[in-house]
C-alpha cells in the first residue's frame, strides 16, 4: 500500500488551516482579550489559543475515516506512555512520555506522533485530575512527537540512538520546558513579565533538566527495542505505514 | 465519589455549566463576582467531594493562594499608591497588592471548579459529548481509558514476575532500577502491541469502519435536563448582558476603579449567584424531597 | 439449511512450504452446534478465521467456502459483521471500549443503528445474559468470565445467525468456563444459532455439541457425533482421544470393541450408569463383552499390566510432538519417552561425581549443572515404568524410589527430610488494605524438602497471595512465613532467587525480554559473575530439558502457550532453584501440552526440586501431583497425598473419581477406573 501521496496532501491541509488559525483566528481572539476582555485576561486567552492548534489536527484525523489499526496504535502507544508513569512509580521526575512520543512520531509520522502526545496528556490528566494545565500539556507532548515525525520525514532526524537522544533531551529542554513554563506563568502570575518568566524558567530548570534526562536516558535504552518490536507488529500484521 | 444530583443530569448540561463557570472564573475580576464564584465554588466542591476537599482546600489552596497574593506585587510595580519601597528600590503599590489578591482569586476558584470538573464530568460523559463531533478521537479515548488499567496491571504483574528472577526495580543504585524499569516497559510495550492487533480484529469483526457509524450513549435528555438547562441558558444570558453593560468591570491600574453597583448590577449579581450554586441548590432540593418522601412512606 | 459448504479447502502461510490446512470438506448446516478439536496447531485458529473473511490471514488459499450458498469471500462487510458472530479467545483482547454498556453497542454502533434501536437491543441483550448488575461498570472491573461473556453479549446483540468461538474458556476458571459454555448452549438452544466451537474442556463441552470434528495437521480426521466420533478416534488410537471426557475414555478402555454401535457414555451421570450396569452385569456371571474385548485388544491388554495406558490417553510425549504418530496403543509409546532421559542417564554418572551440591541441608537442585534432573525418570524406568499400573497403590512407593534412587546417585543421606522444610507457614495472617478483609487468614502448612505439593481451591480464596507471600512479594501483618528456614521477605531478591527460589509466573510473556528464545535464555545471567562458557552450558542444558532446539530462533511472542510456557519454565530453571513455585501453569494449554508439562514437572521434582503449585485444574494434580491442599476462605482446609486427597472429597474431585467413587471412593483417575473394572472382572 502506498499512501504517500496521501499524506503529502494531508500535511498541506492541515498546513493551510494552521495557517489560517495563526494568520487570522489566534491574534483575533488576542485582540478580543485586549479590548473586549480588558486585557489581562491571559490565562483564558492561551488557553483558548492552545486549542486552537489542536483543532486542524483532530479536523483532519476525523476526515479521513481511520482505520481501527490506526487507531489502536495510537491508543496502545498513549496507554503505553501513561501506564509507563506507572512503572515509573519509584523515580520521580522520570518520566517516559516524552521519548514514547517521539518515537511515535518517528515510527508512524507527525500526525500519529501528535495524536499520541496530546492523547496519553490528555487521559493521564483523568487519573491525575484534569485543570488549566491539561490543554498546556496535551499541547507540549502533541507538538514534540509532530516535530519528531516531521523532522524524520525530512531526513534531518535519524533512528539512530544518538540523533534520537539530541533530539530528545533539546526537545524536552526546549519545547516542553519553554511552553509549559510560559503556561504555569500564565497560570500562576496575573502578570506576564519578563521577570515572573525568568523566574520560573529558574525554579523550573531542575525538574526540566531531570525531565530531559530521564527523557535521554529512555531514549537510549529504549528506542532502539521500542522500535524494533513496531517494525515487528507492522511487518507481521501489516499495521499502518508511516 | 459520591453520587450527587448534579451529575446525573445529561452530560450537556453538565458540560455546559462547566464551561459557563469556568470561563467566568477567569474573565470576571470584580470583587463581588469572585467572591460569589469562590465561595459557591468551595460550597460546591464540598458537597460533591466531601471531606477530602475541605482537606484539598486548606492544605493545597490556601497556601498557594497566599503566596501568589504575596509574589504578585514584588513583580509588578505598576499602580499609584505606593505603599513603601522593597530593599531593592521598588515600590509597592495598593494596586499590585489588590490584583494579587484578585489574580489568586480567579485562580483558585479555577482549581476548585476543575476539582468539581473532575468529580461530575466522568470520561464517559466526555467521550459522548465528543463521540458526536469527533467520533475517532472519542473511540481512541475510549480505548485509552480501556488500556491504562489493564497496563497498569500487566506492569506489576511483569515487575513481579522479574522481580522473582532477580531484577528488583525498588532496590539498588538509581541506574539499575532505571535499567531495571526500562526492562519491564519494554516487555510490556511487546505485550501491549502483540495484543492489541487481536483487539484491532475484535473492531473490525464487529464492522468498525463500515460507512454512517452512530454513536451511541446512555444519556437521554429528558424534561429534567430541559429545565435544567433552560434555566441556566437564561442565567448565563443575564450574565453575559450584564458583562455587555460592564457591570463586572473594575479597573486595577493605574488607579483601582470599580463600577458602582446599580439595581441592575444587583441583578447580575444575584443571577451569576445563583447560576453558580445551581448544582448545591438541586442537591439540596433533591435531599428535601427525598426526605419528605421517606418521611411519608 | 446449509450455512456453509467448504471445499478442498487449503491454505499456507507466506513463506511457508507447509500447509496449515488441507484439504477439508466440511458441510454445516443452519442450527448446529459444532465442535472442533485438535491439539495446539492443527489449524482449528486457522479454520474458524477463514469462516469469517474479513478475519482471514493472508496467505495461499485453494479450494472454497460458501457462506449461505454465496461465496464468502464475497459476502459484503456488513453482513459479515452482522451475520457471522466471532469471540476470540483472549476475553481481554475482545473488549474494545471502557464501559460495558459501550462495549455492547460497539457494533451496533458500527452497523449504524438508531438510539431507539440500540437502546432496546443492549437492553435484551442485558437481559439474556444477565449482565443489569454490571452493566454500568468499568471494563476492567470485570472478572475474566464476565468479561468473556461480555465478548459475547456484544456479538449477539448483532443477531448474528452464526457464532463462531475460538477457544473461548481456555483463560477462565472452571466455573466460569462451565457457565460460559452453557450460555452458548442456550444461545444454541433458544435462539437456533449456528455454534461452531473449538474448545480443549472438551470434558464440558463435548455433551453440549451435536458434532465434533476433529482437525489433525490440518485435515478432518472425524467428523461425526461426539460419541461416534470418540469411538472413530480410539479406533484409530488417535492420541486426541486422550482429551476425550473421561466416561468416555473409561468405557473404552475397558469395553472396547464391545459393540461399535452402542453408545459410548458422555457425561458423569451416563458414566455411572453404564458402570452400574456393567458391575452389575459382572456380578451377575459371565459378560460375553468381556471376553471379545480381551481378544480383540490383544497385546495392548497385555501391555496394561506393566505400562498403564494412563501415559498414551493423556497424550504421550512423542504424539504431543506433532508427527503423525498413530500408534495402536499406549504400549508403543513407552520407548520413545526413553531416549531423552536416557541420554542424559549416560552421562550421568560423570557429572554426579563432580557435582557441586556440597551443601548439606539443602536438596540439589540439579537442574542446570549439566546434570538434568531429566535423568531421574530414565532411573526408574526399568522398575515401574514411568507410571505405576495401579497409581492408588503404588504411587507413593514408587515415588520414594524414584526419589531415593536419584539420592542415591548422588551420595546424599535419605534423611533429608530431616531438615528444616522447604516452605513453612506458621499462623500467617495478611490484607491488602489496613480495613480490608483478610485475604489469608491464620494459615499453617509445611512443604516438605522434594515434594510436589498443589494448592487447590476456588477463585479469590487465597491461593495466588499465599505464592506472593512465598516469594516475599508481600509480607504477613502476622505469623511467619521461611523458605527454607529463612524469611523471604527480609531476603534481597539477589539471595533469595539465586539457586533457593524460582517463580513461574501465571503468564510466562511477563519473562520475555529479548527477541529470540535463545536470546531470552541468555539474558537471564546478564550481570551475572560467569564465563561465557559457563553461560553457554547452562543454557544449553537449559535447553536440552526443556526441548527448545527447534524454537530457539523465534520470537516468545510466536510460541504456542504450551511453548511459551516450557520457555519461560527453561528461564526460572537456570537459577538453579531448589524450590519451583508455580502460579496456573496448565492455564490455556491443551491435553498434550499439559501432559508434557507435567512430565517436566516430574522430572524436576524426581530430580529433587520441592514444587510447590496452585491450580485450578483437579484432574492435573490428581494425576501429577503428590500433596495436595484444599484452600478456602484465606486458609488450607485439608491437606493429604493426592489420591485419598481427591477420593475424600465428594464434589471437588475429577471426573472420574465423581463416576466411579460409589462403587470405589479412591479410583481418581480414568486408569485407576479402567484397572479396577479390570480387575473386578
Amino acid at each position: 500500500m502506498r499512501r504517500q501521496p496521501l499524506t503529502d496532501r494531508r500535511l498541506t491541509r492541515r498546513t493551510l488551516l494552521a495557517a489560517a488559525l495563526i494568520l487570522v483566528v489566534i491574534p483575533a481572539t488576542m485582540l478580543l482579550g485586549i479590548f473586549a476582555l480588558n486585557d489581562r485576561k491571559y490565562l483564558f486567552v492561551s488557553l483558548l489559543i492552545v486549542l486552537y492548534t489542536m483543532i486542524p489536527f483532530a479536523l483532519v484525523f476525523e476526515r479521513r475515516k481511520p482505520q481501527a489499526r490506526e487507531l489502536i496504535v495510537i491508543a496502545v502507544l498513549a496507554a503505553i506512555a501513561v501506564a509507563g508513569r506507572a512503572a515509573f512509580f519509584m523515580l520521580p521526575e522520570f518520566k517516559p512520555v516524552v521519548a514514547i512520543v517521539i518515537i511515535a512520531g518517528v515510527c508512524f509520522g507527525g500526525e500519529a506522533g501528535f495524536l499520541v502526545g496530546a492523547a496519553s496528556g490528555f487521559v493521564s490528566n483523568f487519573f491525575f485530575g484534569q485543570g488549566p494545565w491539561t490543554p498546556w500539556q496535551m499541547f507540549c507532548f502533541g507538538i514534540i512527537g509532530f516535530i519528531a515525525g516531521v523532522l524524520y520525514k525530512k531526513g534531518w532526524l535519524k533512528r539512530s540512538r544518538i540523533s534520537l537522544c539530541v533530539f530528545g533531551g533539546l526537545s524536552t529542554l526546549v519545547v516542553y520546558g519553554g511552553i509549559i513554563n510560559i503556561g504555569s506563568v500564565m497560570m500562576f502570575d496575573p502578570v506576564l513579565t519578563k521577570e515572573a518568566l525568568l523566574a520560573s524558567y529558574a525554579s523550573g530548570f531542575w525538574f526540566d533538566s531531570v525531565h530531559a534526562v530521564a527523557t535521554v536516558l529512555f531514549l537510549f535504552f529504549l528506542s532502539r527495542p521500542m522500535i524494533e518490536k513496531l517494525d515487528r507488529t507492522k511487518v507481521k500484521y501489516g499495521l499502518i505505514e508511516p | 465519589m459520591r453520587r450527587t444530583a448534579f451529575s446525573s443530569y445529561h452530560p450537556i448540561v453538565n458540560f455546559t455549566y462547566f464551561a459557563a463557570v469556568l470561563v467566568f472564573a477567569m474573565l470576571f475580576m470584580h470583587p463581588v463576582f469572585q467572591a460569589v464564584a469562590l465561595v459557591s465554588a468551595l460550597v460546591n466542591s464540598v458537597l460533591l467531594n466531601g471531606r477530602r476537599a475541605v482537606r484539598f482546600n486548606l492544605r493545597f489552596l490556601l497556601p498557594l493562594f497566599v503566596l501568589m497574593a504575596v509574589v504578585n506585587p514584588a513583580f509588578s510595580h505598576a499602580g499609584v499608591t505606593i505603599l513603601f519601597y522593597l530593599r531593592d528600590g521598588n515600590p509597592v503599590t495598593l494596586e499590585s497588592i489588590l490584583y494579587g489578591i484578585a489574580a489568586s482569586c480567579a485562580y483558585a476558584t479555577v482549581i476548585v471548579w476543575f476539582s468539581c470538573y473532575n468529580a461530575v464530568m466522568t470520561s464517559d460523559k466526555f467521550i459522548y459529548l465528543f463521540g458526536r463531533i469527533m467520533p475517532a478521537l472519542s473511540l481512541i479515548l475510549s480505548m485509552v481509558l480501556r488500556f491504562v488499567p489493564r497496563y497498569r496491571q500487566q506492569v506489576k504483574a511483569i515487575s513481579d514476575a522479574q522481580k522473582c528472577v532477580g531484577r528488583d526495580v525498588t532496590q539498588g543504585n538509581p541506574l539499575r532500577r532505571a535499567r531495571n524499569g526500562i526492562r519491564i516497559l519494554s516487555v510490556m510495550t511487546t505485550w501491549a502491541l502483540e495484543n492489541a492487533i487481536e483487539t484491532a480484529d475484535a473492531m473490525k469483526s464487529r464492522g468498525y469502519g463500515l460507512p454512517n457509524r452512530t454513536s451511541f450513549s446512555i444519556y437521554r435528555f429528558d424534561g429534567r435536563d430541559r429545565n435544567a438547562f433552560a434555566a441556566m441558558a437564561g442565567l448565563i444570558g443575564v450574565v453575559l448582558l450584564g458583562a455587555a453593560f460592564g457591570e463586572n468591570g473594575i479597573r486595577y491600574f493605574p488607579s483601582v476603579h470599580v463600577k458602582h453597583a446599580s439595581p441592575f448590577g444587583v441583578a447580575v449579581y444575584a443571577a451569576y449567584f445563583m447560576l453558580c450554586m445551581l448544582p448545591a441548590a438541586i442537591q439540596i432540593v433533591e435531599e428535601l424531597k427525598w426526605k419528605s418522601i421517606a418521611s411519608k412512606n | 439449511m446449509e450455512i456453509y459448504r467448504i471445499k478442498e479447502l487449503s491454505f499456507a502461510f507466506p513463506l511457508q512450504d507447509k500447509h496449515a490446512l488441507s484439504g477439508i470438506d466440511l458441510a454445516i448446516g443452519a442450527g448446529e452446534f459444532v465442535a472442533i478439536c485438535g491439539k495446539s496447531g492443527c489449524g482449528k485458529s486457522t479454520l474458524l478465521r477463514h469462516l469469517k473473511p474479513i478475519l482471514a490471514p493472508h496467505g495461499r488459499l485453494s479450494g472454497t467456502i460458501h457462506y449461505k450458498g454465496r461465496p464468502a469471500a464475497e459476502t459484503d462487510r456488513r453482513t459479515q459483521a452482522a451475520d457471522i458472530g466471532f469471540v476470540l479467545q483472549n476475553p481481554d483482547n475482545g473488549i474494545v471500549t471502557d464501559k460495558v454498556w459501550h462495549e455492547l453497542a460497539f457494533g451496533l454502533e458500527s452497523l449504524g443503528y438508531g438510539q431507539q434501536t440500540i437502546r432496546l437491543r443492549v437492553a435484551e441483550m442485558a437481559s439474556f445474559f444477565g449482565i443489569q448488575s454490571w452493566f454500568r461498570k468499568p471494563v476492567n472491573e470485570l472478572s475474566g468470565g464476565q468479561k468473556q461473556l461480555l465478548n459475547l453479549a456484544s456479538v449477539m446483540a448483532m443477531h448474528p445467525s452464526v457464532l463462531i468461538l475460538d477457544e473461548p474458556t481456555s483463560q477462565l476458571d472452571p466455573i466460569s468456563a462451565v457457565d460460559f459454555l452453557e450460555t452458548v448452549s442456550k444461545i444454541n438452544r433458544e435462539l437456533g444459532t449456528t455454534v461452531i466451537l473449538t474448545e480443549h474442556r472438551l470434558e464440558e463441552a463435548l455433551p453440549l455439541a451435536d458434532r465434533l470434528i476433529v482437525l489433525d495437521d490440518g485435515a478432518v480426521i472425524a467428523d461425526d457425533s461426539p460419541r461416534r466420533a470418540g469411538a472413530w478416534l480410539h479406533g484409530l488410537g488417535h492420541p486426541m482421544f486422550a482429551s476425550m471426557p473421561s466416561p468416555m475414555r473409561i468405557y473404552a478402555g475397558v469395553e472396547a470393541g464391545a459393540d461399535p454401535a452402542a453408545p459410548s457414555p458422555l457425561t458423569v451421570k451416563e458414566g455411572r450408569q453404564w458402570l452400574d450396569r456393567r458391575m452389575n452385569g459382572v456380578a451377575g456371571g459371565a459378560n460375553a463383552a468381556i471376553g471379545r474385548k480381551r481378544e480383540l485388544i490383544g497385546e495392548s491388554a497385555a501391555a496394561q499390566g506393566k505400562k498403564p495406558e494412563s501415559m498414551p490417553s493423556e497424550a504421550p510425549p512423542a504424539a504431543a510432538e506433532g508427527s503423525q504418530s498413530v500408534s495402536a496403543d499406549g504400549a508403543e509409546i513407552l520407548p520413545s519417552e526413553v531416549p531423552p532421559s536416557a541420554a542424559v542417564a549416560e552421562s550421568r554418572p560423570a557429572s554426579a561425581n563432580d557435582l557441586a551440591f556440597a551443601d548439606d541441608n539443602r536438596m540439589p537442585a540439579g537442574a542446570m549443572s549439566g546434570n538434568l534432573p531429566g535423568s531421574a525418570p530414565a532411573a526408574d524406568v526399568p522398575q515401574s515404568g514411568a507410571y505405576p499400573a495401579n497409581p492408588a497403590i503404588n504411587e507413593a512407593t514408587a515415588r520414594e524410589a524414584r526419589k531415593s534412587a536419584w539420592r542415591l546417585l548422588l551420595d546424599k543421606p535419605v534423611a533429608a527430610p530431616a531438615a528444616a522444610p522447604a516452605v513453612s507457614f506458621k499462623d500467617v495472617w495478611f490484607k491488602y488494605d489496613k480495613n480490608g478483609p483478610d485475604a489469608i487468614k491464620d494459615l499453617s502448612f509445611e512443604v516438605k524438602k522434594g515434594e510436589f505439593y498443589c494448592l487447590v481451591g476456588g477463585n479469590g480464596t487465597g491461593k495466588s497471595t499465599t505464592l506472593s507471600l512465598m516469594s516475599g512479594l508481600l509480607r504477613p501483618y502476622r505469623g511467619k512465613v521461611r523458605i527454607d528456614g529463612r524469611n523471604p521477605a527480609a531476603l534481597g531478591a539477589d539471595e533469595l532467587f539465586a539457586n533457593l527460589l524460582a517463580v513461574l509466573p501465571q503468564n510466562p510473556q511477563t519473562l520475555f525480554v529479548k527477541k529470540t528464545v535463545e536470546l531470552d535464555l541468555h539474558e537471564i545471567f546478564d550481570g551475572a559473575r560467569l564465563t561465557k562458557e559457563q553461560k553457554r552450558e547452562k543454557v544449553e542444558a537449559a535447553i536440552r530439558f526443556a526441548e527448545l532446539e527447534p524454537l530457539l530462533g523465534m520470537h516468545p511472542y510466536d510460541l504456542s502457550g504450551g511453548e511459551q510456557q516450557r520457555a519461560a519454565l527453561a528461564k526460572v530453571l537456570l537459577l538453579e532453584p531448589s524450590i519451583l513455585l508455580l502460579d496456573e501453569p496448565t492455564k490455556g494449554l491443551d491435553g498434550f501440552f499439559k501432559a508434557k508439562l507435567g512430565e517436566f514437572l516430574q522430572k524436576l521434582n524426581a530430580g529433587g526440586v520441592t514444587i510447590v503449585m496452585v491450580s485450578h485444574d483437579i484432574e492435573f494434580c490428581a494425576r501429577y501431583g503428590e500433596t495436595c491442599a484444599m484452600f478456602f476462605d484465606g486458609g488450607v482446609i485439608a491437606s493429604k497425598a493426592a489420591k485419598p486427597f481427591f477420593a475424600g472429597n465428594g464434589f471437588y474431585t475429577t471426573a472420574a473419581n465423581r463416576m466411579a467413587r460409589h462403587r470405589w471412593p479412591d479410583a481418581v483417575t480414568a486408569e485407576d477406573v479402567i484397572a479396577r473394572c479390570d480387575d473386578s472382572r
